[in-house]
């Protein structure tokens, strides 16, 4: 073909990533080969390395290097509120708010049937676990705001509540800062219906 | 509202067009399969996001082309703007850019108000449910945004609710699962039913008036919104209806894998003089009923919207006869601007200078 067969194979590789096309493929792999060996190296360390050493929490699945995540393990969080989210990514979404101290449940997906995931393909037997064997006082359920994420929820909620928690779904609405006028129909919708008396 | 100036690049037959007109009315006359209808295909594309006649857009790229773009200049409210799609093939791209920033469809919907009348819409009386749901959805669609996305996410729950009734029809899942779709298919549901039911509503009252018209009120048109649900009867209980009649089929529902129960199964009913016009309906009078609910349209729309849509009429004068085309044109004159797709020479009876005549032939326009 065009190119030699080590940069064909990286080429091919890098395609597979998700947002990247043939093109792109090209250039990153091009940029790779014009980059200082120690440098390309230093990629495929770190690949590797959160390869071979991240793996699930044992308590409350996010990712990562030691049997409790970094959350788990603090004694400085609250165990008695865990807030339920899709995916490790959403656990650094709401910490960047720094105004939650509770720990975490990731789900690792959502009910979604016509994928074939059911509830005993994400980690909701896992959560019933937890809820049995600590003291939990609140459960925050922090799925996306879509169909499947909707679902979810009230599943989980269905499930949890004759356990005798406080469940908590996050509230749909507008963001702040921004002009009304910009928010589009259906968020406004939410936020109309769930208005609040002040 | 009015398109001023329409431009197309390797789209359908067309490898450049540049159609730009200040009369009302543009006559596009031509044999067949010269390209009229591609120009009416590319106002809707502009407007709802798509094409009338084919779901996959690739088959709107001009032969041995890659990509196509569709621009229009069009007034709204007073104020000019410009709405383009571009779309590419390989890889596979559709950009929406409304006056020159992208945009998404769900954004721009609503921007060109549309009413397309083509002789498939005569099977809107005698066809089935599904093309007056089309209509319905179409219609709502342009003058509300959010029906769009509910109707989107409506497609979707009753998607995921069908594939947990097959699971327990073959015992691989808990009958009690279906309640986390059922809670949203009547939630979501509600809102589509009610926009659907002010929407009858109104088309009804105008409709009515249209027909009245057109048969010098020898006959009277009602339109209802049909369901195996009584919820017209009941208007505020529309989720409590729903939700208990999903649970009185929830057994037929898992025997047969599909959901029997919400908008996706309900229905438009047509009436003269209180006889069901799909059922009972002369050829003529199912031809006055359907021209009466387009007509209708267009009025509805500018209640809605403040103006009147676009009317594109494909390949309808020859449909119609004489009395109502004489009413057709009454209704349209100096109001709604218009194209019209014709064969022949059956001219509108419109002064000559009102009308702009456009002759097409193998995807290129000339005037006399």
């Amino acid at each position: 073909m065009y190119f030699p067969q080590p940069l064909a194979k990286l080429i091919e590789q890098l395609r597979r990533l998700p947002g990247v096309g043939p093109k792109s493929a090209q250039r990153l792999a091009f940029h790779l080969l014009h980059l200082p060996p120690e440098e390309a190296l230093k990629l495929a360390d770190a690949i590797v390395e959160a390869r071979s050493k991240l793996s699930y929490c044992a308590n409350c699945f996010n990712l990562t290097e030691n049997e409790l995540c970094d959350y788990c393990a603090s004694e400085y969080r609250d165990s008695s509120v865990i807030c339920v989210v899709q995916e490790p990514r959403d656990i650094a979404a709401i910490e960047k708010t720094r105004e939650f101290k509770g720990l975490y449940h990731v789900l690792q997906g959502a009910l979604s049937p016509m994928e074939g995931i059911g509830p005993d393909q994400i980690r909701i037997q896992e959560l019933l676990k937890r809820l049995a064997a600590h003291e939990v006082t609140e459960l925050i359920l922090a799925t996306s705001p879509n169909v499947e994420g909707e679902a979810t929820a009230m599943y989980i909620a269905r499930l949890v509540k004759p356990l005798g928690v406080k469940v908590t779904r996050i509230a749909h609405g507008m963001p702040v800062g921004g002009d009304l006028e910009y928010v589009d129909e259906v968020t406004l919708i939410k936020a109309l219906e769930n208005r609040r008396e002040m | 509202m009015r398109i001023e100036g329409l431009y197309l690049k390797d789209f359908r037959n067309y490898e450049t067009l540049e159609l730009v007109s200040d009369k009302n009315i543009t006559f596009l006359i031509g044999d067949n399969a010269q390209g009229k209808t591609n120009i009416l295909e590319s106002i809707f594309l502009l407007a709802t996001g798509r094409s009338h006649r084919t779901n996959n857009d690739q088959e709107l790229i001009s032969w041995g082309k890659s990509f196509f773009t569709v621009k229009a200049k069009f007034f709204r409210m007073g104020s000019e703007h410009t709405l383009e799609i571009r779309y590419a093939e390989q890889p596979k791209k559709k950009v929406i850019l409304l006056d020159g920033i992208e945009n998404k469809l769900r954004e721009i919907l609503g921007q060109i108000t549309t009413v397309f009348f083509s002789p498939e819409d005569l099977w809107l009386v005698k066809g089935m449910p599904a093309l007056r749901r089309r209509f319905l959805d179409l219609e709502i669609s342009q003058i509300n945004p959010a029906y769009y996305r509910y109707l989107q996410q409506y497609a979707r729950i009753i998607s995921q609710r069908n594939n947990t009734l097959r699971l327990i029809r073959e015992k691989r899942e808990n009958e009690s699962m279906l309640d986390i779709w059922d809670i949203q298919l009547v939630d979501i549901g509600e809102k589509i039913i009610n926009k659907r039911m002010d929407a009858i509503k109104k088309l009804s009252m105008l409709a009515r008036l249209m027909h009245r018209k057109i048969t010098d009120g020898k006959e009277e048109l009602s339109i209802q919104y049909k369901s195996q649900s009584e919820y017209l009867k009941n208007p505020g209980q529309v989720k409590e209806i729903m939700a208990q009649n999903l649970k009185n089929n929830r057994q037929q529902d898992i025997a047969r894998a599909n959901t029997s129960v919400g908008p996706h199964r309900d229905d438009l009913l047509l009436n003269v003089n209180g006889y069901d016009l799909r059922v009972f309906g002369s050829q003529g009078q199912q031809r006055t009923g359907v021209l009466a609910l387009k007509l209708a349209e267009l009025e509805y729309m500018k209640s809605e919207t403040g103006e009147y849509p676009l009317l594109l009429l494909d390949d309808v004068l020859s449909e119609l006869d004489g009395e109502r085309r004489r009413y057709l044109v009454e209704t349209i004159k100096d109001r709604v601007q218009t194209f019209i797709t014709t064969t022949g020479t059956d001219k509108l009876d419109v002064p000559f200078e009102k009308i702009d005549v456009v002759y097409v032939k193998n995807g290129h326009i000339r005037r006399e």
